[in-house]
């Protein structure tokens, strides 16, 4: 396979040539009639501000986004064929944007490349053998239990390259791996990829990135604007080609006219005027913070003076945005006090909230607001007076350049104009003091020089204090003083000047290295080790074998994060007992203690014969004599007495002449199901007052006997059929809520990538998800049904197996249903809520829980049968009661595993393996 | 306290926009409260309409016949006429409720003066339905056969009995299920809404946003409430006009306005209870967890759909004391049935009102501990 992989350096050897590739979002163009060929064997780069396309070329090319229009070769295949997508799947690796966006936050690091290494087939001996290797390459073996979510940011990414490497791909694609990471963990990162390169030769790299000086080091570069290549080569003939000294500058440069904005020169920062006699800006003193026994901030102390830039540096996971919440009241300290221009700051004290304007590392502006509605809603909770709303809005609309696109929703805007507009937002109420979270991550340098034109505006023309954290150390030069944090601590606050010179480094940058060095112990470096070419031999395994363990590798994730979130766990299995507790108890149909009066008209000794037949039974309760009838009307009008037994007038003595004496019976028709038996109970009495004056008057009456026979449930007990009703609605909802957000958590999660770049199929990643789920339920068949025979004593009187049989499909089919409405929804709420409301009111009212589905209007017994809960209620019905086994059942059962298969097929139908 | 009032308005609109963003939401709140609402009031309820009977007829003869011929609706369907094995066999598969057997020779018996039995075989799986209508076909068959033997003697019975049901004349299923469908739509939408509107905030999130702007907690929290309880007040209303009053025909007998001020009490107990579920919970999977559960007893709890009486009298109490459906119901039934005024619902209110303060004060007094982290 890898001998016909072009190779560099051989004439018209590309990894990927694209020819008029045109990518539209909406009506927005990504891309416009792209033609690129990508060299092999070699790193390629494309680099270029936030929002050109880059990540959308890169998508494009691992084949996770459709194409639209336009050719893409890539490995030789032309990849608009699926099956040429399913050749390439395994021999291409790509690592999606974003912090470790493609790991499961609570798997371990040994977990997470296990699940990659399944995805790919590898069998267990071959996949601990690579992990071994691959953690050893990048010093990540000292912590191969570590939880990936609790990585630094650094780690994360190496984690992401290991499990991007684990197959050995012949070409990695990695969007902007070193966005957002410490420039210790970045040196890191680029130093392990080159010695991978030198180990695996053959391997083909397309990075892009917005870091120009990262740029330097690519051996072919092609430069990216408003979704066109605007240059391709070697960062040399880049820069030779414009005469600039430096990739940046070669690059805004080669920008048309109208996207270089004014040149408007490097970035500088006046002198700030000397401090006042006020009070410092903000105080920190001995803040301490722990979540339990771990310490995220250790004893930390500075002043920041009016009108400072204060940089705050330190590697992912050090400490730096806990301390800023602390800032912000956000979180309480430990121990420890901030003060905000001399005053302590307290989390309840709104009037300080007023003077800070705090933007978090994550976008955090409502994403349903457009960008104008934003605005005016923080103008208005900040207090601004009315009559300056709107030209405040104005105002800052104009000077963060978001005018034309104050009516545009913040999603559809690229990352940079985004951070603008946080930006804007926290500056709107002008606070005095700016806590700016790594504002300025993941965005292009020209966005950045202009974000920090701003800010630099704000202290030096309005005294505001600006308390900011970053990675980029050209940033951290531009701050008056900077502090070097890490693991909770801060190493080295100072001018940066004079930290350089403290460190005796020549750049900022190496002090800050020098600085980390210094503190990291000796094994978290990476140690060289031989790396082993594991030549893929995977002649010896089947399609099939392979094929599981893919479906595997799902399953046992699947089960893993389960299993790691307990309150999930506890309340899929426990729930169900508690509800069936509850119902088995509740769901009574014997109607007892109805409340009862008599009103006697009449006061004849058989008028009162009459009403102590009705007080002489215990479904009747007796309430006081009613006296008016304005007493009737008032006592049923509360619902106080739900039955009364009005007697007229001459009722003894018309019973006593022969003449059909007339009684009134009022009945509180409110609630029909309790006045129809209450009906029954009062007619029950009435004949056998009828009885018992014909057996002293001597009159015959008629000589029927009516036999009744309560078939299945002798004892008429509400339990025994409650119980097994229960189970198919419970069974029925849980595992369907379960299932409802495995697909959909994915998609928000970003882990759905791993689901489109790898060889995995739809099917075996629907299946293996849904396995977990279906044991967890089958568990929960098993504890009900438990509960039911023991607990509420409900006979069994049929077949087990049968029964445990068609509950085992009856669970497939019930998690089908919620991963149905998973592969269809966008978000982990819309599933749950359309999980929730599609399923309780079928299964509720037409599936033969309360009401027969046979005693149903056509309408709802339609509903009823088309969902699997009207054909397993009279499974587990007839099991325990009515002594069914396999015959009686036999449709029931091929009806419910048409449902699965149903449910999984259009679940199928509903995913994507690629996005559009 | 005006800034609080504003900052909370300012709040609700922000979360009405919400709303209206997510289509999916939008689509399943109209289903809901119109095809929802309209098919389960229509397919049947626990009273007995349409039960299903079969009869065995082995005497075949007039009185055999016109037994057969009394069975008609509404109680019952009409009877399918089945040989012995076929009706056992379709009523142990759940088809007929009840099977009346008819014995050979049983019109000769009676008329010879000789005891003769009948026999109704009842599938008591069908709890809900089986002992009444059990009693119904034994009030009808005695009835028939005494029509049968003394067609011009109306003196068989000693006593008319004349019933009267108040506040649904005809036992009218519609009227009770419409109702309390509706109640089971704004517990489902509310619980939901409220409770997911926290959490899509934690998990964006956009609620640190939040906490560090000059608003308190109980502003975000009203909010929320106020905003999903606005959306599912109106469309529960809107539903009640149209489709139940409308559509279906149910009269309502009390003042719209005293009920609109009952559920929206309702609305805003139960939207604080879904914010207290969602502050015990970190994600949505577990959410959805603990909101069916509740959503389950909630509903089959409440008295809508068996009598509260029926229930153990502890667990009637502690419905009572947790749950604001149980007075949800009594209050619906009192104001749009028994067309009850303000003093005869005030207990139910303000129990629901009591409970909505405690579900929002324990609330609030988690909110910046459990959101911080």
């Amino acid at each position: 396979m890898r001998a016909d992989t072009p190779r560099a350096g051989a004439a018209g050897s590309w990894i990927a040539e694209l020819s008029g590739v045109t990518h539209r979002y909406g009506g927005v163009h990504a891309l416009s009639d792209v033609t690129l060929n990508v060299p092999a064997g070699c790193m390629a780069g494309l680099i270029g501000p936030d929002g050109v396309g880059k990540s959308t070329l890169l998508a494009l090319i691992a084949g996770v986004r459709r194409l639209q229009s336009g050719h893409i070769q890539v490995l030789g295949q032309d990849i608009a064929k699926s099956a040429a997508r399913r050749d390439n799947a395994p021999r291409v690796a790509y690592m999606p944007q974003g912090l470790g966006r493609n790991l499961s936050p609570t798997l371990s690091v040994r977990e997470n490349l296990d699940f990659f290494g399944r995805l790919f087939g590898q069998k267990a001996q071959e996949r601990r053998a690579r992990i071994e290797m691959l953690l050893q390459a990048t010093g990540l073996a000292p912590f191969p239990d570590r939880p990936a979510g609790k990585l630094s940011g650094g780690m994360k990414q190496k984690l992401s390259l290991c499990s991007a490497l684990i197959h050995d791909p012949d070409l990695l694609i990695l969007d902007e791996p070193t966005t957002g990471v410490d420039p210790l963990s970045r040196r890191q990162f680029w130093e392990l990829i080159d010695t991978l390169r030198e180990r695996m030769p053959n391997m083909s790299v397309i990075v892009a990135t917005a870091y120009m000086e990262e740029a330097e080091r690519f051996d072919w570069l092609a430069a990216m604007n408003d979704g066109k290549v605007i240059a391709s080569g070697s960062p040399e003939a880049l820069r030779s080609q414009t005469g600039a000294e430096t990739l940046e500058q070669a690059f805004v440069s080669l920008l048309p006219e109208e996207d270089r904005g004014e040149d408007q020169g490097p970035v500088v920062l006046p002198p700030r005027p000397a401090d006042g006699d006020g009070p410092p800006a903000i105080e920190a003193l001995n803040l301490t913070k722990k979540f339990g026994d771990f310490t995220a901030v250790d004893d930390v102390s500075f002043t920041i003076p009016e009108g400072e830039i204060f940089g705050f540096l330190g590697s992912n996971g050090c400490g730096k945005s806990t301390t800023m919440k602390m800032m912000t009241g956000l979180l309480d300290p430990t121990e420890g006090e901030t003060r905000l221009f001399g005053e302590t700051l307290r989390a309840s004290d709104m009037k300080s909230r007023l003077r800070i304007g705090y933007m978090s590392q994550n976008f955090s502006l409502y994403t349903e607001l457009t960008v104008r509605q934003n605005l005016e809603l923080h103008a208005e909770l900040y207090e601004i007076a009315p009559d300056q709303r709107a030209p405040r809005v104005a105002e800052v609309l104009a000077e963060f350049e978001l005018d034309e696109i104050a009516a545009s929703m913040p999603e559809s805007l690229p990352l940079g104009i985004r951070q603008r507009l946080q930006l804007a937002v926290a500056t709107i109420h002008e606070p005095r003091i700016l806590i700016l979270d790594e504002p300025t991550s993941g965005v292009d340098p020209v966005a950045r020089d202009a974000f920090w034109r701003t800010l630099i505006k704000l202290s030096r023309d309005r005294g505001v204090t600006i308390f900011i954290s970053t990675h980029f150390m050209n940033e951290a030069e531009r701050c008056d003083r900077i502090s070097l944090m890490h693991a909770g601590r801060v190493l080295e606050v100072g001018a940066p000047a004079e930290i350089v010179e403290r460190r005796g480094a020549a750049t900022l940058e190496e002090a800050f290295i020098d600085c980390l060095q210094a503190e990291q112990p000796e094994d978290e470096a990476s140690a060289p080790v031989d790396l082993t070419d594991y030549g893929a031999d995977r002649s010896g395994q089947g399609a099939l074998a392979r094929s599981f363990t893919r479906l595997w590798a799902y399953s046992w994730r699947e089960t893993l994060e389960f299993l790691r979130d307990p309150i999930r766990l506890f309340f899929a299995l426990v729930g169900p007992l508690i509800l069936m507790l509850t119902m088995g108890y509740g769901i009574s149909f014997d109607v007892d203690e109805l409340s009862f009066a008599t009103f006697d008209q009449d006061r004849t000794p058989e008028s009162r014969l009459l009403a102590e037949q009705f007080t002489s039974i215990k479904q009747f309760t007796e309430k006081p004599e009613i006296m008016a009838p304005a007493d009737l009307d008032r006592r049923m009008g509360t619902g106080e007495v739900a039955i009364v037994l009005d007697i007229p007038d001459g009722f003894g003595r018309k019973l006593r002449q022969g003449q059909e004496p007339e009684v009134l019976l009022w009945v509180d028709g409110a609630m029909p199901f309790r006045a129809q038996t209450a009906r029954s109970y009062a007619l029950g009495l009435l004949n056998q007052f009828s009885d018992e004056i014909r057996r002293e008057t001597g009159v015959q009456g008629s000589s029927v006997n009516f036999e009744t026979r309560y078939l299945f449930n002798q004892a008429f007990k509400s339990a025994n059929a409650m119980v097994p009703s229960m189970m198919m609605l419970i069974l029925m909802l849980i595992p369907a809520i379960m299932s409802a957000i495995s697909v959909v958590r994915e998609k928000e999660t970003g882990t759905i990538a791993n689901f489109q770049s790898t060889p995995v199929t739809r099917v075996e990643f629907l299946l293996g998800k849904q396995l977990p789920y279906v044991i967890i339920a089958w568990t929960s068949f098993w504890m009900l049904g438990a509960m039911g025979r023991w607990v509420f004593g409900v006979p069994f009187t049929g077949s087990l197996p049968v029964l445990a049989g068609i509950s085992l499909l009856y669970v497939c089919a019930t998690t089908g249903f919620g991963q149905l409405v998973s592969s269809f929804t966008r978000t982990q709420v819309s599933a749950v809520f359309a999980t929730a409301v599609l399923a309780i009111i079928p299964t509720v009212n037409f599936s033969g829980l309360i009401v027969p589905v046979s005693s149903l209007q056509p309408v709802g017994r339609m509903v009823g049968l088309s969902f699997p809960g009207a054909w397993y209620q009279p499974a587990s019905v007839g099991t325990f009661v009515k002594g069914f086994g396999g015959a009686e059942l036999m449709i029931n059962a091929l009806v419910i595993a048409g449902f699965a298969l149903l449910y999984l097929v259009l679940s199928v139908l509903a995913m994507r393996k690629q996005e559009a | 306290m005006m800034q609080s009032l504003f900052n909370t308005l300012r709040l609700t609109v922000k979360e009405l926009r919400a709303i209206r963003g997510d289509k999916v939401m939008l689509v399943l709140i109209l289903y809901v409260f119109t095809v929802a609402t309209w098919m389960v009031s229509d397919a049947g309820s626990t009273e007995i309409r349409g039960l299903s009977v079969a009869v065995v007829d082995e005497d075949h003869s007039l009185l055999s016949f016109r037994l057969t011929e009394a069975i008609r609706g509404p109680l019952f369907s009409d009877p399918h006429v089945l040989s012995p094995k076929a009706a056992a066999e379709a009523q142990t598969n759940g088809e007929y409720v009840l099977v009346v057997s008819i014995p050979p020779k049983f019109e000769q018996d009676l008329r010879s003066g000789k005891d003769a039995s009948l026999m109704v075989l009842i599938d008591a799986t069908a709890v809900a339905q089986a002992g009444n209508g059990a009693a119904y076909m034994q009030q009808l068959l005695g009835d028939e056969v005494t029509k049968y033997f003394q067609p011009n003697d109306s003196g068989a019975a000693l006593v008319d009995v004349v019933m009267r049901n108040r506040f649904n004349p005809n036992l009218t299923s519609k009227w009770f299920t419409s109702v309390m469908q509706l109640m089971n739509s704004v517990t489902i939408l509310t619980l939901i809404l409220a409770g997911s509107s926290l959490i899509r905030e934690r998990e964006h999130g956009t609620i640190e946003h939040v906490l560090v702007m000059p608003v308190r907690p109980h502003e975000i929290v009203f909010s929320k409430i106020l905003a999903s309880g606005i959306v599912i007040l109106a469309s529960s209303v809107a539903s009640l006009l149209l489709v139940v009053q409308w559509a279906m025909g149910v009269p309502v007998a009390g003042s719209l306005l005293l009920y609109v001020c009952g559920a929206a009490i309702y609305v805003i107990s139960v939207g604080s209870l879904g914010l207290l579920l969602a502050s015990f919970t970190q994600n949505m999977g577990q959410f959805g967890l603990l909101v069916i559960p509740v959503i389950i007893v909630m509903f089959l709890l409440s008295g809508g759909i068996t009598p509260m009486e029926s229930m153990p009298a502890w667990l009637r109490l502690v419905m009572k004391v947790v749950s604001p459906s149980p007075h949800y119901v009594e209050f619906a039934q009192s104001v749009l049935y028994r067309g009850s005024g303000l003093s005869l619902v005030a207990g139910n209110m303000g129990a629901m009102a009591a409970m909505g303060a405690v579900f929002l004060a324990v609330v609030i007094a988690r909110f910046r501990k459990v959101l911080a982290n």
